[in-house]
């Protein structure tokens, strides 16, 4: 409605045009949709890191050669590496967020509560910010462990500096400390992505009754295939190249 | 309790007395004799209050109107549950034949921060009424009523929008949700008229400012535990969630809303 008074000078959010995606970050749809999309890009990640991993299996020289080749597109290292910490960030901080709006939406608790859901046990849907929080524990050793260690950051004291990457990696999964956390973690992300991967689908609005069933089963054999690729990775590759 | 009686039944109760909005609360007990396992679960509240009448005590305060389970006035939590232990069913569509002699049944309010109590279980549940208002209306003059084929609705769409119409907005969905989210509520409404041609005008302004309305009334973020359309009455389900998060994503990036 025209006042006829002068409008107010516009901000620089208006004057590029970005008004639509500040809302989208501040309602509670556009937060899940990001949380989705930022989920279901880490998944791509975790898939390509596992790939790459269970070349511990396959011995030093094809580890070596991978982790290399990798590490030699530094310009391309640096895009991903910057890229992976923005998904982490924005997920994590997301988890804050909407954690802190839902506790906010129901102040007095009910005496009793039981679900409704035909068969439902409290699982994964409900753990989502707990597991999401052991996975990011899990995550900060593995930094320390490998990302820092090998740069000769020794928080640890496992002096993997000057260490080819198969050996520092095998050092580092012969840790007791990281072999306990590196498994529980991979088991508990596996927990997080059993709900996480299909209800990323449904967050992104992509439901259909011909899909969804496909996608549910999916996200199962997906998080099974993670969880039970990186544990064994702690449990057994260790035992198999111990000197 | 998946048997049903047929004598009847002694009961013990225990219900969420609250005198106030900003008055303490507590459960209290009570017990009820005789009670017929055909009476509705309403009709028992109502032997109840008759009693506590009698005896000159403040009967309990329950919301309730049609009693045949389409105007989503009543709702209350029955042991943990929306509704009940029923699905597709509203609390005055329950029967007492669902529950056994000698039971103690739980009735608490629905509870979450957008529904304050006002008093014993009656919620005001305003916001609900301001998440529709703020969708707006249907801007086609639709003069008298126009010949059947004259506006051409396919089959699934006319399917799937009589469907979410058919949320009678009880507010189930809030109280089953662990995290107190409408969305169930607000995808019913935005998509029953998505889904026709009579609601193409208003429909990206509709999913913006309904989504905005509900995210100020403070309901919590939708987590996917599907208890909401377990609990929900109408059989509002969960594809109609994946469908508003569409709907609004589409009217944020591409509308010029």
């Amino acid at each position: 409605m025209e006042t006829g008074s002068a409008r107010p000078k516009a901000g620089l959010i208006d004057c590029v045009g970005l008004r639509w995606f500040f809302r989208l970050l501040s309602s509670s749809i556009g937060q899940k949709f990001v949380m989705g999309i930022t989920g279901l890009l880490l998944c791509g990640f975790l898939a390509a890191h596992l790939a790459g991993n269970l070349l511990l299996f396959a011995g030093a020289e094809l580890f070596n050669d991978y982790a290399h080749k990798l590490h030699e597109q530094w310009e391309l290292l640096i895009v991903a590496e910057t890229g992976l910490a923005v998904l982490f960030l924005a997920h994590i901080y997301l988890a804050f967020a909407t954690a802190a709006g839902n506790g906010r939406a129901r102040e007095d608790d009910y005496a009793m509560k039981q679900p409704k859901v035909p068969g439902r046990v409290i699982g994964a849907n409900t753990w989502m910010f707990a597991s999401g929080a052991v996975v990011l524990g899990f995550v900060l050793l593995h930094l320390v462990d490998l990302r820092l260690g090998m740069e000769g950051i020794d928080l640890r004291g496992l002096k993997l500096k000057d260490m080819k990457p198969f050996d520092a990696t095998v050092k580092v999964l012969s840790n007791p400390i990281s072999r306990v956390v590196y498994t529980i973690g991979a088991i508990i992300l596996g927990i997080h992505l059993s709900h996480g991967f299909s209800s990323a689908f449904q967050s992104l609005g992509l439901n259909h009754p011909k899909y969804t069933p496909m996608i549910k089963l999916l996200g199962k054999i997906f998080a099974f295939v993670i969880a039970v690729g990186f544990a064994s990775l702690a449990l057994f590759v260790p035992e198999i190249w111990r000197k | 309790m998946n048997h049903t009686s047929t004598k009847a039944l002694n009961l013990t109760l225990k219900i969420w007395r609250q005198a106030g909005p900003d008055q303490p609360g507590a459960l209290k007990s009570y017990t009820l004799t005789d009670i017929s396992p055909d009476m509705s679960f309403l009709e028992m509240l109502d032997v109840l209050n008759e009693q506590l009448i009698a005896k000159g005590e403040e009967p309990v305060a329950f919301d309730h109107d049609c009693r045949e389970g389409i105007c989503g006035t009543c709702g209350v939590m029955i042991n943990g549950q929306a509704h009940g232990p029923d699905s597709a069913t509203t609390t005055c569509q329950l029967h007492m034949r669902r529950f056994s002699d000698g039971d103690t049944i739980l009735i608490e309010p629905w509870r979450a921060r957008a529904f304050p109590i006002v008093r014993d279980l009656v919620v005001d549940r305003s916001a609900f009424d301001r998440i529709i208002q703020s969708g707006g209306y249907v801007s086609v003059n639709t003069g008298g009523a126009p010949d059947a084929n004259a506006i051409p609705v396919p089959g699934h769409a006319q399917q799937d929008a009589m469907a979410a119409a058919a949320c009678i907005g009880c507010g189930a969905c809030v109280a089953s949700c662990k995290n107190a989210s409408a969305m169930l509520f607000v995808s019913a409404k935005v998509t029953h008229l998505a889904d026709l041609p009579q609601g193409q005008a208003e429909r990206s302004k509709r999913v913006l400012n309904m989504v905005a309305t509900m995210d100020s009334e403070k309901f919590g973020n939708c987590t996917n535990t599907g208890e909401c359309e377990a609990a929900c009455p109408a059989g509002i389900k969960l594809s109609n969630i994946a469908q508003m998060n569409r709907e609004y994503m589409k009217a944020v990036l591409f509308s010029c809303e």
